[in-house]
């Protein structure tokens, strides 16, 4: 093989696509020719220099597409934060647009709307603390199917929705349940809201759990770094210092990396100086690079492993 | 990190894929939703760093899903979810990349004294950099890769993308941009010439 006939070849060969054979013939012939190595690593240093371009994708972002594709999709959903009409006046709206050419639709109607109904009353639950009440006088509710019949009644089947609000001390254990099951909101802010309000006093498994899922797999680097805030005072737990030394070695934020350096410090062990050797050595960012190498030195350890 | 990726690979292979969208054909709007929470986000995604402007990237969003809704009773299982997916999201970016060649505009690229500066880069990395002079040769990598990315065509740009952020393979990507695994392979090389070229000496 020429070189020539390489250079053309060395973009298939990095990601490759190159069938086995002219594959293995690449090789060889990157093994005997330094002209072609070089081209190569440019190569290499072209992907590694675009590696860092990739957009991120604003946390809410998502979300409001997720909800201007329903929205669109049900054909008169309200937008999220329109002005509330009365609960009839939504449902007559929604029925109204639903049984529109209904002569039409004499089989289950696949279209699905959101009505929203009547909701009277409040409710009192817990041991004395707790109030329950609806937000508004609202509920939604999916329409799943809607069937008629010659007789002029109408069958509808449908999911409710309400939306409640609870107040009640933060150390309530109710309030505390509800704040551990915020986690799995989409809305970052409302994951960052109930990591920050989660009583330190409850410092229960559950929690502690709950923060170590947050830090190893929320996408919001926000919600991590209000996760490690929460944890400081468990830096000494062996679970959390052997999960935040996984996310050190593999998170994409600077700042995340640097607030689990500085807890991972406060104590020493071995597996921490290890762990410490291992990212100093291929972390690219210098800010974070500095911390280690201070780090390991406040540690009495040296920055390579030999 | 690599777990969207990995979602996305899991994705294409989930074999639960092909019973949601028999179930949406079928006029089940949940299953309707949960195909396109399989997928979205790695759309998403794809129109960001594309087209690098969050509004376009919605515009996108909405319209390649509005489609596969409105054409999905026509989806005969011929090619995988996936790829049928991608040949209206890939259509759909290169309108808006011809668009934006016609206008010779780059909508996320903002053009400043020290050099242009891509809005959606994370401020949050140069904040964190302790030393000025990284600070600024980062800087100027940014620009130049966007000027290299400039030059490409459409489709040259569109390959690149998925074969190098999406790591899709090549002959997928022909599939989807209805052309052959050559064309897409030639275009690749093209690509990543051109970009050498004009990253020079920062490789």
């Amino acid at each position: 093989m020429t070189c020539n006939a390489v250079g053309k070849l060395i973009p298939l060969y990095f990601y490759g696509e190159l069938p086995a054979g002219v594959e293995d013939r690449v090789e060889a012939h990157l093994h005997e020719c330094a002209v072609c190595t070089r081209e190569m690593d440019r190569m290499a240093a072209l992907s590694g220099a675009l590696g860092r371009r990739q957009a991120k994708v604003p946390a809410p972002l998502l979300g409001e597409c997720r909800a201007d594709l329903r929205a669109a999709i049900q054909g008169g959903a309200p937008p999220a934060g329109a002005p509330a009409k009365g609960p009839w006046t939504l449902f007559l709206e929604a029925m109204g647009a639903t049984l529109a050419g209904f002569s039409r639709w004499r089989t289950p109607v696949g279209a699905v709307a959101l009505v929203a109904i009547g909701f009277v009353g409040a409710r009192f639950s817990g041991a004395g603390r707790t109030w329950w009440k609806p937000a508004d006088d609202a509920a939604f509710a999916t329409v799943r199917s809607v069937q008629a019949d010659d007789s002029g009644r109408v069958q509808i089947a449908f999911d409710e929705t309400r939306r409640k609000v609870i107040s009640g001390r933060t150390d309530s254990p109710d309030i505390q349940k509800l704040l551990l099951t915020a986690f799995h909101q989409n809305n970052p802010d409302v994951r960052v809201e109930s990591i920050g309000l989660l009583s330190p006093g409850t410092d229960t498994a559950e929690v502690r759990d709950a923060l170590l899922g947050a830090l190893d797999r929320d996408p919001n680097a926000g919600v991590r770094l209000k996760a490690l805030d929460k944890l400081k005072p468990l830096a000494a737990d062996p679970e959390v210092r052997k999960t935040m030394a996984r996310v050190l070695q593999t998170d994409d934020n600077a700042a995340v990396r640097m607030q689990i350096v500085d807890l991972l410090v406060t104590r020493r062990d071995e597996s921490t100086v290890g762990v410490l050797q291992s990212v100093v050595q291929r972390e690219d960012n210098s800010g974070v690079r500095q911390k280690l190498e201070k780090a390991l030195k406040d540690l009495n350890a040296s920055v390579g492993t030999f | 990190m690599a777990r969207d990726a990995a979602g996305a690979a899991g994705a294409r292979l989930n074999p639960q894929v092909d019973s949601l969208i028999r179930a949406a054909q079928r006029g089940d709007q949940d299953a309707f939703e949960q195909l396109v929470r399989t997928y979205d986000q790695n759309v998403l995604r794809l129109a960001m760093n594309l087209l690098r402007s969050p509004e376009d990237a919605r515009d996108v969003y909405q319209e390649a899903f509005l489609r596969v809704y409105r054409n999905l009773h026509a989806f005969r299982f011929d090619c995988s979810f996936h790829t049928w997916l991608y040949r209206i999201v890939t259509n759909i970016c290169l309108d808006q990349l011809r668009k934006r060649k016609v206008r010779k505009e780059e909508s996320g690229v903002v053009e400043t004294p020290g050099g242009s500066i891509d809005r959606m880069e994370t401020f949050e990395e140069d904040a964190a950099e302790a030393d000025p002079e990284r600070v600024m040769w980062n800087r100027q990598l940014r620009s130049r890769i966007e000027n290299a990315l400039g030059d490409l065509s459409p489709r040259e740009r569109m390959v690149f993308e998925l074969r190098h952020y999406q790591g899709l393979r090549l002959r997928n990507i022909g599939e989807m941009l209805g052309t052959t695994e050559e064309a897409a392979k030639n275009c690749l090389f093209r690509a990543t010439q051109k970009m050498r070229v004009v990253l020079g000496d920062f490789l």
